[in-house]
């Protein structure tokens, strides 16, 4: 479809100034949100013009991931009244663009969209948030220290996830329409359009290799080995978190100030948490830390991609659960290492 | 399922009463397009139920489709969405989504023998399959249902023994593990019933609920005593959080409990059952 859409000649180069002032002209009528610096820590959020953007960024703290699926949302309002019960269901609405989406999230967008789009029932709430939005890609001119997304089938220049798609050149941006979503959102006749080819980012060899699916069951007996991460691990979550495609979520009600009225919620949860399968009879499956990590590890490599029909694994390669991690548990080693294992 | 399958379908509790120490059964009138939605509804398949302020749970439905116009449910009374629900009167107002997942194939085990073992509260999505086969009891082999519980009062649809006893080619066999002084029948873990009874499995399917280490070991002895996996049925449990196939929550292995199950056969999930453990 990239190709497509460049082939017909629907690429323009623009300098800095050129983009900042069509990012201020189209705050005025979306919303957008984008990289912001928040008390020295990088997010997506809402700008309310290009000066508020942290140009030059390299990659947020958190992924795209909050701005379809927020860390916690409203599903439902409750009222009680006596016998009576009357629910109330808001969808977001309003028109938004995303800009500056590494192409990594992009590809998490593609992992959410498999869930919560794809497999029916479709989820009405990320569905919304889904139709108002349009991506803005911008192109990596390096790989990160902690990236490895060549290792899981992506690449720094990956614009098939996006609406539009910026290329960094020197001089200023190459902008290319992906989608006609995004075609929409150019101002055709003020840009010059350009015959310029792509900017070639040359990225790393893949550092290691994932096993095959089909690899993975004879991974999953490595007790011993499983037990040996986990001595370190903290159950802290916090790779689930930021991770762009990790999406498992609790849901519970909750009073709100007015007598009657409750909201019931929907808010970030992890398998690698102790009572995230406890029942309320006691039960609890996964009781053992190294079976929890080896669940997600095969939730992102061979569940995740059966469950939701992928022929790619369910890991972006943004690198950012290496970053985070507060042992050093670190996804490439524990892949590299099983392979060596099995 | 509705447009917004998170939104639930109200429902009026039209009956609740005593089950067993600390289980009620729940007796739910749809109201709001909820009828329409548990239309042709089918044994095995569970719905979600709102205590609304408190949250919800999923739970099997305990009747089998088009007997009263009504959903059965059995409640044990053990954490906060349960505890409300069990604080509720007729009247009173809840939630219902579903129905969820997938169902006992009721069509293919007709002609064979069914072995039903139920442990329990586990017995409540086994009771729709045994109304099923009684009503329609031409269409079936012989009917052995074991049935137990830790404690004579904790055994659900006492009320219904006599039904099932007198019902033609049905067996009852019941059991507990800790026998009271009325107790008359047999006292042990419902996998010495089991050998006790030596159901042949020519012609038979096995079907099994109840808590996930009674499962376990009751599956293992189902293939000792020569069920193939495909003919041995079980249906599962776990917590979950939307029923859709959304979060993640009760997965077994790549499969998830609430679309790809909860019923299931030994020869898909066999391998799988000590992480249910």
């Amino acid at each position: 479809m990239t190709d497509q859409w460049a082939s017909a000649n629907k690429r323009w180069a623009v300098t800095q100034e050129q983009l900042a002032g069509w990012l201020d002209s189209l705050a005025k009528v979306r919303t957008i949100i984008a990289p912001r610096d928040v008390s020295g820590v990088l997010l997506f959020r809402k700008v309310a013009d290009s000066s508020q953007v942290a140009w030059g960024f390299g990659r947020t703290v958190m992924s795209v991931k909050e701005a379809f699926l927020p860390s916690t949302e409203r599903l439902l309002t409750i009222h009680k009244t006596g016998q009576e019960v009357r629910l109330e269901v808001e969808l977001a609405e309003g028109q938004q663009i995303i800009f500056g989406v590494r192409p990594c999230d992009a590809r998490g967008v593609r992992m959410l969209d498999a869930v919560f789009l794809d497999s029916n029932p479709v989820d009405p709430y990320y569905a919304a948030r889904r139709a108002n939005t349009a991506l803005v890609g911008l192109a990596c001119r390096q790989v990160g220290a902690s990236c490895f997304c060549t290792a899981t089938g992506g690449a720094p220049d990956e614009a098939g996830d996006m609406d539009v798609m910026l290329y960094e050149t020197g001089e200023g941006y190459l902008v290319e329409a992906v989608t006609e979503r995004g075609r929409f959102l150019i101002p055709g006749g003020e840009w010059p359009q350009t015959r310029q080819p792509r900017p070639q980012v040359q990225p790393p060899e893949a550092a290691f290799t994932v096993p095959a699916r089909e690899d993975w069951p004879r991974f999953f007996n490595q007790a011993e080995y499983w037990d040996r991460m986990a001595e370190r691990c903290h159950s802290c979550r916090v790779c689930a978190y930021i991770c762009p495609t990790c999406r498992c979520f609790a849901v519970r009600d909750e009073a709100l100030p007015k007598p009657g009225e409750y909201e019931r919620i929907r808010c970030w949860d992890s398998c690698e948490g102790k009572n995230y399968r406890l029942v309320a009879g006691g039960h609890r499956p996964r009781s053992v830390k190294g079976e929890r990590i080896r669940n997600r590890m095969f939730c992102k490599f061979m569940y995740f991609p059966e469950q939701y029909d992928l022929d790619e694994a369910a890991c972006t390669g943004c690198g950012r659960c290496i970053d985070a991690c507060p042992v050093n548990l670190d996804i490439t080693e524990i892949v590299t290492e099983l392979g060596r294992l099995a | 399922m509705s447009d917004n399958p998170m939104k639930p379908y109200l429902g009026r509790l039209a009956e609740v009463k005593d089950l067993a120490s600390e289980i009620k059964l729940f007796r739910v009138e749809l109201m709001n397009g909820g009828c329409e939605a548990f239309q042709g509804y089918q044994p095995g398949q569970f719905a979600f139920l709102s205590a609304f302020g408190l949250g919800e749970a999923p739970f099997g439905i305990a009747n089998a489709c088009g007997q009263g116009n009504t959903l059965d449910f059995a409640v044990n009374r053990l954490g906060s969405v349960t505890t409300g629900l069990h604080e509720m009167g007729e009247g009173d107002i809840l939630g219902v989504r579903g129905p969820m997942g997938n169902s006992f194939p009721m069509e293919a085990f007709k002609g064979r023998d069914l072995v039903v073992l139920g442990g329990g509260i586990g017995g409540a999505p086994l009771r729709p399959v045994i109304q099923t086969v009684l009503a329609n009891r031409a269409d079936y082999g012989q009917l052995t249902i074991l049935w137990a519980a830790r404690h004579p009062s904790l055994l659900v649809f006492t009320d219904e023994y006599e039904a099932w006893r007198s019902a033609p080619d049905t067996r009852l066999h019941l059991t507990v593990d800790q026998a009271d002084p009325a107790w008359d029948h047999n006292t042990g873990l419902i996998t010495d019933l089991l050998r006790k009874v030596n159901p042949s499995p020519k012609n038979a399917v096995t079907i099994t609920c109840g808590p996930p280490i009674m499962i376990y070991y009751v599956s293992r002895m189902l293939g000792e005593m020569g069920f193939s996996p495909v003919n041995n049925y079980v249906t599962l449990e776990a917590r979950m959080h939307c029923g859709l196939g959304k979060c993640g929550r009760c997965n077994l292995g790549e499969k998830l409990i609430c679309v790809d199950g909860p019923v299931f056969n030994m020869a898909e999930v066999g391998n799988m059952l000590e992480t249910f453990l």
